[in-house]
């Protein structure tokens, strides 16, 4: 006991000790470094303090608290709501498991999300949503702990492998169908926060392995094929998104009759998609060439043919390779969703803006659009985190 | 075109069960390869028969590589004739995917791959290729990991492991779909030293074991230890054959024995 307590104590003075040697030499090397130290300190200080006054004292909350619905979901009919949550419950527990089966979690993870956990409930807090969230916390934890115990049983982690791509597949599917089916919310009602997720989650749903198809399509010796692949790559990387939603919402109906009958937003959904998957294809051509030809050699000269060379030898390497690319190209499609206010949907950003458009809130611009920030933010930033996750469990075999 | 002394080549074969036919396994005739304007392999006919273990023998550019590169058709001959095991190797898919999956080849780099496991590695061709269910192809692939020596280190990836290891997964990576023929293009070239042994070891055991063999190295003592036939290339062209004992003790050839002086 008592040893202890002498290492307790010595170890704290080390730990001071070592603080203020980090201190002095990496805060306080020169006259030049303590300016710049002292100087940064100032600014931060200065923007923290105003950041953080206005946010508790300088703030009207009140508009965002008022118009929650609008941000988060548009014009989407309220008794409809019941049907966010089943899909949201499946992309919670598929998230907790495939975690939990990559990695333990890190303290630094846990706090983000703890974080994003406390902000979602404030803001979510009428007593029915909080529980049906507070649900959702407690599926993705059970499903962590589920995956956390897979990891040391093959048959049950290969099981559950099956499991998560099966699931992971279906989500998307499930999600629209749940909420657009069974006499559900046509998407032209969709809008808030939840259209912008959809359509981000679709334009990776469908723009992913179209970008990989493509991709492959184009390195392939088939010439049809290739030029094939070319064309629709080009001509679609050759104009910004937004002139593709505005063409496909008002050009082609024109050109190709009954596309004016296709609902707008399932429209704006293919063109996303296939912007999507062009830059996708890009980089995953990149990734393609990245892969040594010895590779493909090795596989050939085991008798594996062109089918299963591309599925278990090349792709896997090329789209490691180029995950912080690819991660960046989804990252910017969450942003660009944004761009479908241009065209009349009440997305998130557009939802905020009636928001503070109404003659309650005139001037409350700064809490509306700070609100939105955040929230697109903390995904994009979830997203970049992800992404590291997955880079660090794929690198295991890194050369 | 084979010297006479190779035909003592059987002694070394103490376990084979049979003598084998004396039917060449691989037949090549006048076979030529070009890269563009250069002309890498300049008609080569040699024959290998069964359980034979052939070490190729050159100074670098001389073809050697080419040369067993195009028994599996990694390299595509434009002309002459190749057969192994009786297949001709030519454009029909069908004989390529049969050849392959009778031939099998260790390269100079391991060409592992790097995303999958080391038992991974050893039992993806045999499922997918041989169809084999995954606990065979994983029970066959332990056995083999235990027979290059390294069966603990089966849920490892490669970059885990030393370069001589990972030739030993390379080696039994090739052996796990159960080939008739081995070719090896320099595998301990790329090695340190101190690993170069335990790869030639495993190749020793191989050749011992009656696998047909080409084998492409500079190891002149591996190579005088196993083969049964020495061929020496130069500038596309089979210079000089013969057995290890020619080689050493009354090489004829002018370029043979420059290149000897030099490597011994």
């Amino acid at each position: 006991m008592n040893v202890t307590n002498t290492q307790d104590v010595r170890g704290a003075s080390s730990a001071i000790d070592r603080a203020s040697k980090w201190a002095r030499s990496n805060l306080f090397d020169g006259t030049g470094s303590t300016v710049l130290t002292l100087l940064t300190a100032v600014v931060a200080t200065f923007l923290i303090y105003t950041i953080v006054k206005f946010i508790f004292v300088g703030a009207d909350w009140e508009v965002v608290d008022v118009n929650r619905r609008l941000i988060f979901l548009g014009r989407y009919p309220k008794e409809e709501q019941w049907r966010i949550w089943p899909p949201m419950w499946l992309v919670m527990g598929l998230g907790g498991l495939t975690y939990g089966l990559l990695s333990r979690i890190s303290l630094r993870d846990l706090v983000w999300l703890g974080a994003a956990v406390m902000f979602l409930l404030v803001f979510l807090a009428t007593l029915t949503n909080g529980l049906l969230f507070g649900a959702g916390i407690i599926l993705t934890a059970a499903a962590y702990g589920v995956g956390r115990s897979a990891v040391e049983r093959p048959r049950l982690r290969a099981r559950i492998r099956l499991g998560l791509t099966v699931g992971w597949l279906l989500a998307i599917p499930f999600a629209i169908v749940l909420i657009a089916g069974f006499g559900g919310v046509k998407p032209a009602l969709w809008g808030g926060l939840l259209l912008n997720v959809l359509l981000a989650a679709i334009g990776i749903g469908v723009g992913l392995p179209l970008g990989i198809l493509l991709a492959l399509s184009r390195a392939s010796s088939l010439p049809v094929l290739k030029v094939f692949a070319t064309s629709i790559i080009e001509i679609t990387r050759g104009g910004p998104l937004i002139a593709w939603l505005f063409i496909a919402r008002f050009v082609l109906p024109v050109f190709i009759p009954g596309f004016l009958e296709t609902d707008p937003i399932v429209n704006s959904m293919i063109v996303v998609s296939l912007f999507t998957g062009a830059y996708v294809a890009e980089i995953v051509r990149g990734g393609l060439q990245a892969v040594d030809r010895g590779q493909v050699e090795a596989a050939n000269a085991l008798g594996l043919g062109g089918f299963n060379v591309t599925v278990f030898i090349v792709l896997p390497q090329a789209i490691r390779a180029v995950t912080p690319a690819l991660v960046s190209q989804l990252i910017s499609l969450w942003k660009d969703t944004t761009l479908f206010a241009f065209l009349g949907f009440t997305d998130a950003l557009s939802g905020g803006q009636a928001a503070y458009n109404q003659t309650a809130f005139k001037g409350d611009q700064i809490e509306v659009l700070l609100f939105i920030a955040l929230m697109f933010w903390a995904v994009a930033f979830g997203m970049s985190r992800l992404s590291q996750r997955i880079e660090r469990v794929l690198g295991i075999g890194a050369r | 075109m084979t010297d006479d002394t190779t035909q003592d080549s059987g002694n070394d074969i103490s376990e084979s069960p049979t003598n084998g036919s004396d039917a060449p396994i691989i037949v090549c005739e006048d076979v030529t390869v070009s890269f563009g304007d250069f002309q890498a392999l300049k008609g080569i006919s040699v024959e290998v028969k069964e359980k034979e273990v052939v070490v190729i023998l050159g100074p670098s550019g001389s073809g050697k590589s080419t040369f067993i590169r195009t028994i599996n058709r990694l390299e595509e001959h434009d002309g002459g004739r190749i057969v192994v095991d009786g297949v001709e190797l030519n454009d029909d898919v069908g004989n390529l995917e049969q050849i392959r999956s009778e031939v099998g080849m260790v390269f100079q780099q391991f060409n592992l791959f790097p995303h999958l496991s080391v038992l991974r590695n050893i039992t993806l061709a045999p499922q997918k290729v041989r169809k084999m269910s995954r606990q065979d192809a994983e029970t066959l692939g332990m056995e083999l990991l235990e027979r290059v020596g390294i069966p603990e280190q089966a849920d490892k990836f490669p970059a885990q492991l030393s370069g001589g290891q990972q030739q030993r997964v390379a080696i039994a990576r090739a052996l796990a779909m159960q080939p008739k023929i081995m070719l090896f293009d320099e595998p301990t070239s790329a090695l340190d030293p101190e690993m170069i042994k335990e790869v030639l070891d495993v190749m020793g055991e191989l050749a011992r074991s009656g696998m047909t063999m080409l084998v492409v190295t500079h190891e002149m003592g591996f190579a005088r230890e196993v083969a049964d036939r020495f061929l020496f290339f130069d500038a596309g062209e089979v210079v000089e054959e013969g057995t290890p004992e020619h080689f050493f003790t009354n090489p004829q050839e002018d370029r043979t024995k420059l290149f000897l002086s030099q490597i011994l």
